[in-house]
């Protein structure tokens, strides 16, 4: 066997160990999930269980206020993504296009206030939303995922734009057509898949966002499943292991699903982002 | 991180760059600028979350500073960022690797594999917490530790144990961590030309010296942007800890976020809290600063 | 404290639910009691665990209470506002608003945070719905809590909860009554390979609050009558490292596993007991409904109660919790209307359709629900039941306890060096406020 068939042995054993790691958690929720009460506590040694259940499934799915847990979580995602794509658009595409002095500054700035943890600003934050009576409002908590995504998105959408050939415009400009107008019929067009990726990450973010809705909702009903799922642990009634398990799962699976089905496109952007960045 | 060098041979732009940036900048002072500067008057302020601010205050600062406990939160929060930064690290370079040597030797399930590793990237920091509280339960019939039974090994005292407790926390964040250091090196490495590692084959050099003498120096600047983007990223976390040890046993999880998080609303303390943030915003700038000067003086060397 | 939880998860459901077809159905909607043309309105705010509940039995009974209530009252109509488990947060809220003069005329208020009610002076007295003797029939600790010094009536704590010691039987025949009883019975159960003994040892309120039971049946006292903490000076210094060194010695002599300082929830219990695995634990009243649904019959026949032991048998607390209804509102009107809400409805029939434990023992005896040898037993413990203080420093004092727990159990620190730090800490946040 070549040094090189060798090379592939081990990379396969290394590789089985690790994804051992990162599968062990998620095939652990799953057996957990699909256990009658009564299989929950024997542990390891019933990995896939005698009697496999749904139950867990549908008791936790039948509880209304779930379902609009997980709701009010794609509402605020969607929306936050939306916005901050919205936003970073025009920014994007200033410093793709027009070219000015401290643009560099611009950049690294909006870098910078990536690393600013949402901690910092939210206590100032909370006070202003409670003195504007905006608290409680599914808006004002789209308002924030605006913001906090908008750096990421600018970023990302520079260097779809900076992909498109300027020529195009140029032909357009000749024409007569405003900048606007060519931003949003020839440049947007060609940056669909740059524009979808972006959307796709920001939502992810927002999804597992944690801090922002847990101060700005106080009302329960209002709570997104990022949220929720904390107060979930340990508040029904009877032995809750596995359905806690199943919560787990129900509140995982919708993004993890999205970003798997979408994850070549948008390890693509990712790439192609951090190569040119 | 500056402007593409492309942009110059673009066409001069017409008009004013300021009314497109606007929308950003705006929101950018909105909610950065000026609650950054309203937690700057609040550290010095008395407020409670019941009771407003009643005048100027050094007590928030002098006591938070004062506090023993800072000392201790701080110890753990460097051990805790320290060893995400160089596990996650080693851990996406590793991995990054062998992704791109499996897809070069065309072995089969590497996009698998990749899904895998992403998929842990999008849980919920609560749901990693609660999730690896599962697998971390030190009950008879926990998860790892009736695994670990089931080999005669263990128990192992994950989460009462404090020092044990810090190093669970670490595996929780790294399972989930991963997959972006991972991105952020893969691409690193596909961006370097293969006719180098072709040179390499044509001079018989080993993979130890190929990696040391071509991946290694070519990825240094990303490795130095990653370190930063992850150290920070790590300062920042305390999500899955709340869930996972709400800080305990004693303190011993409890790092600066989950410090500030506890601060507010548990304790209610606005000027504490606010303290604890700008400590919180100092050190990622620090953090910010310090990998991007050792970085930048290696890569001239 | 518990109970309530269950039903704030699904807040929504029952917002969202779909009017349930009773003839309770054009008086309750999904945030008003009564006509929706009535002249007078009282805005009332209160928990998801009764009216809104998510278990349908106990939202139908509520239902029937409050349309009762409202008939007889044709020119009321109640406008109800939830809010959410998140018992500081939501209480803050309340205060903060009440003071704004945006609060509701009527609130559901932690008995916790009752006190600190009180002090702020928002509450309004209630006195012309609750005579002499309705208060005489309070257990002690409630009406302290409820009263001030003109013997005001300022809320009515209508139901409570407590801590107990769970054993199994059929390991543990007879109830310790003391703590080195507790030791000796766990570990001859940890010999017999069973886990002798769980309680809350982790990095949240309730091992502060199940743990303050040893302190408290000492007669140690947190703070005193100003708020100002105390626990660490005189007598309470010795009270309180003797309450340390009796959960210390449990995990060092192996009495209790290493393991409890991870615990974080009363539900590891009812797994432990679900699993078999432990012999003992102290737990919330509540949990023994929740056993009885969770175990087998036969096996649950084993699992009895009984009063959390003291360092001697005479000298017994338990940490009480529950909810109380106050008055925020200037118009005696609208206080009377809320002191009657929680006469008519909550104390009495409210506790029987959801087996709560009233606050007076008249209550016991009146309703069938409590029947049960387990309710002599909660009455009984109940006597020498100790409610949180209701001062501010309560949180930090908690927060504290939790640390030092979790500090001295896992062996990080010695009793008195750990309590020393905590003293330093709550006097520095006392000393802020």
């Amino acid at each position: 066997m070549s040094a090189a068939r060798w090379g592939d042995v081990a990379s396969y054993a290394l590789f089985a160990l690790l994804a051992a790691f990162f599968l062990l958690p998620f095939a652990w929720l799953v057996s957990l999930a699909i256990r009658t009460p009564a299989e929950v506590y024997l542990g390891a040694a019933r990995f896939i269980p005698e009697a496999p259940t749904l139950d867990n499934f549908s008791a936790v799915l039948s509880d209304r206020a779930f379902l609009s847990y997980l709701w009010n979580g794609l509402k605020l995602s969607a929306g936050g993504g939306a916005l901050a794509i919205a936003l970073a658009i025009p920014a994007a595409y200033a410093c793709s296009r027009i070219p000015f002095r401290g643009q560099g500054a611009v950049l690294v700035g909006l870098l910078a206030v990536q690393m600013i943890s949402p901690l910092v600003i939210l206590v100032p934050l909370y006070r202003w939303m409670s003195t504007l009576d905006l608290l409680n409002l599914h808006l004002s908590v789209i308002a924030v995922y605006g913001a906090i995504g908008m750096p990421l998105a600018v970023w990302l959408l520079k260097v779809t734009f900076d992909a498109i050939p300027v020529e195009l415009e140029e032909a357009a400009q000749i024409d007569g057509a405003s900048r606007w107008l060519i931003l949003g019929r020839i440049v947007l067009p060609l940056a669909r898949s740059g524009l979808a990726s972006a959307f796709v990450l920001t939502m992810v973010m927002n999804w597992s966002q944690f801090l922002v809705p847990f101060i700005l909702l106080e009302r329960d009903q209002d709570w997104p499943i990022s949220v929720a799922i904390f107060n979930f642990a340990g508040s029904v009634s009877a032995s809750t292991t596995q359905l806690l398990a199943a919560a787990c799962l129900i509140a995982v699976l919708p993004a993890v699903l999205v970003f798997v089905a979408l994850q070549r496109m948008i390890v693509t952007a990712l790439i192609s982002g951090a190569v040119k960045g | 991180m500056t402007a593409a060098p492309a942009l110059r041979e673009r066409p001069p732009g017409q008009g004013q760059p300021w009314p497109w940036l606007l929308p950003a900048v705006a929101v950018l002072a909105v909610f950065y600028a000026i609650p950054v500067l309203d937690v700057v008057r609040l550290a010095f302020s008395d407020a409670t979350l019941i009771a407003p601010a009643t005048g100027l205050s050094l007590d928030a600062v002098r006591s938070i500073l004062g506090d023993p406990a800072l000392r201790k939160v701080l110890a753990t929060t460097v051990i805790f960022v320290a060893v995400n930064v160089v596990a996650l690290q080693l851990a996406g370079l590793s991995i990054a690797l062998l992704i791109v040597r499996g897809e070069r030797r065309g072995l089969k399930g590497m996009a698998a594999f990749r899904t895998l590793v992403l998929a842990a990237w999008v849980v919920p920091g609560i749901a990693n917490g609660l999730i690896w509280g599962l697998l971390f339960d030190e009950a008879p019939y926990g998860t790892l530790n009736s695994l670990l039974g089931s080999v005669a090994l263990g128990p192992v005292a994950w989460l009462s144990d404090p020092k044990m407790a810090l190093v669970s926390a670490v595996i929780a964040n790294l399972w989930q961590g991963t997959a972006f250091s991972m991105i952020v090196f893969y691409a690193a490495r596909r961006g370097i030309p293969p006719v180098l590692y072709e040179v390499a084959e044509l001079d018989a050099a080993g993979p130890w010296r190929t990696f040391r003498s071509i991946t290694l120096p070519l990825m240094r600047r990303a490795i130095a942007v990653n370190s930063v983007l992850v150290s920070v990223q790590t300062l920042n976390t305390f999500d899955s800890i709340l869930a996972l040890t709400g800080g305990g046993p004693g303190r011993a999880t409890e790092v600066l976020a989950l410090f500030t998080f506890n601060t507010v609303f548990y304790n209610l303390d606005l000027a504490g809290g606010a303290v604890l943030a700008l400590l919180l915003f100092a050190a990622g700038i620090t953090l910010t600063l310090l990998i991007g000067w050792i970085g930048r003086d290696r890569g001239t060397s | 404290m518990k109970t309530p939880i269950l039903a704030a998860l699904s807040a929504l459901a029952t917002i969202a639910a779909l009017p349930s077809p009773s003839h309770a159905q054009d008086l309750i909607g999904r945030n008003r009691v009564g006509l929706p043309d009535a002249p007078k309105t009282l805005t009332f705010r209160l928990t998801s665990y009764d009216l809104y509940s998510s278990d349908p039995a106990t939202k139908e009974a509520f239902e029937r209470l409050f349309s009762e209530f409202i008939s007889e009252r044709p020119d009321w109509k109640i406008e109800t506002q939830l809010q959410t488990g998140n018992i500081g947060q939501e209480q803050a809220r309340l205060l903060q608003q009440t003071q704004g003069g945006r609060g509701p005329d009527c609130a559901m208020i932690d008995s916790s945070q009752l006190a600190l009610f009180k002090e702020t002076g928002v509450l309004r007295p209630m006195n012309a719905v609750f005579s002499d003797e309705d208060v005489a029939d309070l257990f002690p600790f409630v009406r302290d809590a409820v009263t001030n010094e003109d013997g005001d009536v300022l809320a009515w704590w209508w139901f409570t909860d407590l801590r107990v010691l769970y054993r199994d039987t059929s390991l543990i025949p007879d109830a310790p009554q003391t703590w080195a009883e507790v030791e000796a019975a766990a570990l001859a159960a940890a010999e017999a390979g069973r886990e002798g003994i769980l309680i809350n040892g982790g990095r949240w309120e309730g091992t502060a609050f199940d743990w303050l039971a040893n302190f408290w049946a000492q007669g140690g006292r947190l703070v005193d009558e100003s708020g100002a903490p105390i626990f660490a000076e005189g007598e309470n210094r010795e009270k309180f490292l003797a309450a340390i060194r009796y959960y210390d010695g449990l995990v060092d002599s192996g009495a209790a596993p290493a393991r409890i300082t991870s615990i974080t929830d009363y539900d590891a219990f009812t797994a432990a007991a679900a699993a078999s695995s432990a012999a003992m634990f102290v737990g919330g009243n509540w949990q023994y409904g929740q056993l009885r649904t969770t175990l087998p019959t036969d096996r649950f026949a084993n699992w009895e109660v009984s009063e959390l032991p003291g360092p001697t048998a005479d000298q017994r607390a338990t940490g009480t919790g529950g909810w109380s209804i106050a008055a925020l509102s200037d118009d005696p009107e609208k206080a009377a209307l809320c002191g009657e809400i929680a006469k008519e409805i909550y104390a009495g029939p409210g506790n029987a359709a959801q087996g709560l434990l009233p606050t007076s023992a008249s209550i016991y005896t009146e309703y069938d629900a409590y029947d049960g040898p387990e309710f002599e037993l909660f009455a009984e413990a109940l006597e020498n039941g100790v409610a949180r203080p209701g001062a501010a420093v309560y949180p930090e004092i908690s927060n504290q306890i939790q640390i030092l727990l979790g500090n001295v159990l896992s062996g990080t620190q010695e009793p008195e060096e750990a309590l020393d730090a905590a003293a330093t800490a709550v006097e520095a946040a006392y000393a802020r406020q």
